[in-house]
């Protein structure tokens, strides 16, 4: 019923990737030796320095074709390089968008132009980019966004007000949802992406302020921003088609079960070597359904993976595949709750945000940030409503 | 191919008659003949042991197959544990049902008496034992581990069943002279029997857990509450949702630890994981399954038991998922924080 076609038995990393995993190690080995990152849990922390230091290395854009920056390595190569920047807690959020979701859609939907000028750019870890889907009216219901663009000579004229923006306020651009013909019926229709310069005239950045006062994301007000014909992303009309195949992209990573698999190691550290029946249990249990999570996702690594992928650099996250990801998804996030559920309940600390012991730290910044793996990229409602759709069929 | 012809193999055989009928008499005899004639119990045996010389990873996916369809046969015992003994340790691997012990761990003695091995111990809850016609049971002399097939007429057996009611016997042999018996093979001990065990029940549980996953798919199409079918209301759609999620990872946990198995080095993470994942599977599965049927699914008429029973009993067999649990974290515990990952992404 899922994974149709996958032989888990066979699945298996290559040798080249496990000894790229050696050189990302000690990389980032080196880079936690010299202090040139503090990890962070919780949102992933904003280091320019660090998203330079990676790019250096190929490992942004590593699986796209050369002539655009890229690498042309395998989706598990990149597969191994996120697992590995994951399980470090490394400060990724200048180019995670970068990476999974602009760069591939550009490489699919983009034309030559935005190619050639966003690419190389952002596999240099010098051009950051951002999401402008969500809206205060649109959420779940992305097909109801209501920011609108005008047709004006050699351009576009947009306004409207986007939400909840992560990292707008550092990166330099961000792909706008907006409607460019009214909603005559069809809603999916006349929905269309533009690259949207986040120094503009007529954009407002303000920032919204998470629980714990870390400034994450924004609203983004747009004001009548000309945007050149050049900046369309595809085809006018077709942005709901581009949207819904980068969010099955957003879902089908490590970073969907891993963020809070530090604190997890953290745990081991502190129950030592003689742990109770309760410790090895809960250790256990977890190590089980990370390894589960783990397969899970190398197999639909492998799916983007078809051998010719890195020579056309597309990511071809096909329909079939949509599915698995919210599986996915919806299992590594109530995953990494229960690491942090195990965790409390083992140590019974008090949970502190500035506390100098590293699991103490972690646990505070996983908890504070518990609520929002479950809300972004597709709720848990709605990923699995979309899952019984697949295996129920449109009941009738 | 070997899944496409078992499926066929099945779908043809295995009906609501065919199970009920297993419930009193234990087993499906003519169902194991099919079997044998198409030769699945020998699929990973290596050649020379009369076998197909398939993998592990064959006989994982005919397992799943046999686990879905709740394949009332010791296809597990016979080809997992007792053929894999009997071939690793030189023996022929007779043809007919096998099963294989100890299960829990029990001790069975052997000596020597000229140029016979003879037999002593108490097992039990050995699955299969009564529909067997050779007992295969890894056995101890003060130095050495052996491997001897015993007939099951010269032991003392009491008949016990699971919750499915597959035989579940308690055995006892009291000076029992082995048909053929040799010393252990390469790798052939208590430790490596229980994560076959472990392994195979995973395998099981996966497949058992798919035909859930097909009949409350189905039930959910067809049945109509408040004049909608009730896969149409949300809180059904995401129970068969998570229901979903259930069994996509203990296939993927698995058919992965059947791999890894296959590829050797250490499996305790694999197998452990499989057992525990599956296990988990298996609790909240089986009841999102039952709940989506209502009454009509607790029935002895309705097929949903077969897989639901199996569930519940298979998920203790072989260690169940807080003894796998308790295992792992104490090696995850022993090894110490650093090793943890570099265990985890091993392959
Ligand atoms: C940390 C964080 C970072 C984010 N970053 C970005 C970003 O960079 N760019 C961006 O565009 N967006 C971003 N988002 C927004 C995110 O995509 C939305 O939060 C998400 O789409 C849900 O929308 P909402 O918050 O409006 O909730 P709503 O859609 O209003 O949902 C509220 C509740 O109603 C439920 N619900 C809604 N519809 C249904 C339905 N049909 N059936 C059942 N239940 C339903 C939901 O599951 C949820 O429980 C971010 C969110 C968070 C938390």
């Amino acid at each position: 019923m899922f994974f149709e076609g996958v032989d888990f038995s066979a699945l298996e990393l290559p040798p080249a990737a496990q000894a790229l995993r050696e050189e990302v190690r000690t990389f980032l080995r080196s880079e936690l030796a010299t202090g040139a990152f503090t990890p962070h849990l919780g949102h992933t922390e904003f280091d320019a320095a660090f998203t330079l230091k990676v790019a250096e290395r190929g490992w942004i854009g590593m699986t796209w074709p050369k002539r655009y920056g890229g690498a042309e390595r395998s989706y598990l190569e990149r597969f191994v390089v996120t697992e590995e920047l994951l399980a470090a807690a490394a400060p990724c959020a200048a180019h995670w968008f970068g990476d999974r979701q602009t760069g591939p859609s550009l490489l699919r939907y983009g034309s030559e132009e935005l190619k050639q000028r966003f690419l190389p750019a952002i596999a240099r870890g010098e051009c950051y980019f951002a999401l402008g889907m969500s809206e205060p009216g649109s959420g779940s219901d992305l097909a109801s966004v209501r920011t609108r663009a005008e047709r004006v000579a050699g351009g576009w004229r947009v306004t409207g007000q986007k939400v909840w923006t992560s990292w707008a306020h550092r990166a330099h651009a961000f792909f706008v949802l907006c409607r460019t013909a009214p909603d005559t019926g069809n809603r999916h229709e006349g929905l269309s992406q533009l690259i949207v310069d986040l120094a503009a005239p007529g954009v407002t950045v303000r920032p919204i302020r998470f629980m714990n006062g870390h400034h994450h994301f924004n609203e983004v007000f747009l004001d009548n921003v000309f945007v050149s014909d050049e900046m369309v992303v595809g085809e006018i009309s077709q942005g709901w088609k581009q949207v819904t195949s980068e969010l099955a992209l957003e879902r089908s990573g490590p970073e969907r079960y891993m963020t809070t698999f530090p604190l997890l190691v953290e745990l081991i550290r502190r129950m030592g070597a003689a742990p109770d029946a309760r410790a090895r249990e809960l250790v256990g249990k977890l190590s089980a359904r990370l390894w589960s999570l783990r397969r899970m996702s190398l197999a639909i690594a492998l799916t983007l993976d078809p051998g010719r992928g890195a020579q056309q650099g597309a990511a071809r996250a096909g329909p079939d595949l949509a599915t698995e990801a919210a599986l996915v998804k919806d299992m590594g996030t109530f995953f990494e709750r229960d690491i942090i559920e195990a965790a409390r309940l083992l140590a019974a600390v008090e949970p502190t945000p500035d506390a100098t012991d590293t699991f103490e730290r972690y646990l505070a910044e996983t908890i504070v940030c518990s609520p929002v793996a479950t809300i972004r990229g597709g709720t848990t409602e709605v990923l699995r409503t979309l899952i019984a759709r697949r295996l129920l069929g449109a009941l009738k | 191919m070997l899944v496409e012809s078992l499926t066929r193999l099945l779908k043809d055989h295995v009906d609501q008659k065919l199970l009920v009928a297993a419930k009193q008499q234990g087993w499906a005899p003519e169902l194991w003949r099919k079997l044998d004639e198409a030769e699945f119990p020998r699929v990973s045996l290596p050649e020379e042991a009369g076998g197909a010389g398939g993998t592990l990873s064959d006989l994982a996916a005919v397992l799943r197959v046999a686990g879905r369809f709740a394949a009332p046969v010791p296809l597990a015992e016979t080809a997992m544990l007792a053929g894999w003994m009997l071939a690793a340790s030189g023996l022929p691997v007779p043809r007919g049902p096998l099963a294989a012990g100890p299960a829990h761990g029990e001790t069975v003695t052997a000596r020597r008496e000229g140029s016979h091995w003879i037999l002593s111990g108490t097992l039990t809850r050995v699955p299969w034992a009564q529909t067997a016609s050779r007992l295969v049971l890894l056995a101890h002399t003060t130095t050495e581990a052996i491997v001897a097939n015993v007939d099951p007429r010269h032991c003392r057996i009491a008949r016990g069943r699971n919750l499915a009611g597959e035989p579940r016997d308690a055995v006892r042999l009291e000076d029992v002279p082995a048909e053929q018996a040799a010393i252990a093979g390469p790798g052939v001990t208590q430790e490596t029997f229980r994560l076959r065990g472990a392994l195979a029940r995973s395998l099981l549980m996966a497949g058992a857990l798919e035909r859930a996953l097909e009949l409350s798919v189905e039930y959910a199409q067809q049945r109509v509450q408040f004049g909608r079918k009730i896969g149409q209301f949300q809180a059904i759609q995401h129970e068969i949702a998570r229901l979903g999620g259930e069994v996509a990872a203990a296939v993927a946990a698995a058919l992965s630890a059947a791999g890894a198995m296959e590829r050797g080095g250490d499996v305790t993470l694999a197998v452990a994981s499989a057992k525990i994942r599956t296990a988990e599977a298996a609790r909240d599965g089986a009841l999102i399954a039952h709940q989506v049927h209502g009454a009509i699914g607790v029935t002895d008429e309705h097929a949903l038991h077969h897989s639901t029973l199996r569930l519940w009993a298979w998920r203790e067999e072989y260690g169940n998922e807080a003894a796998w649990s308790t295992a792992l974290g104490q090696a995850i515990q022993e090894g110490g924080a650093e090793p943890f990952w570099p265990a985890v992404t091993a392959h």
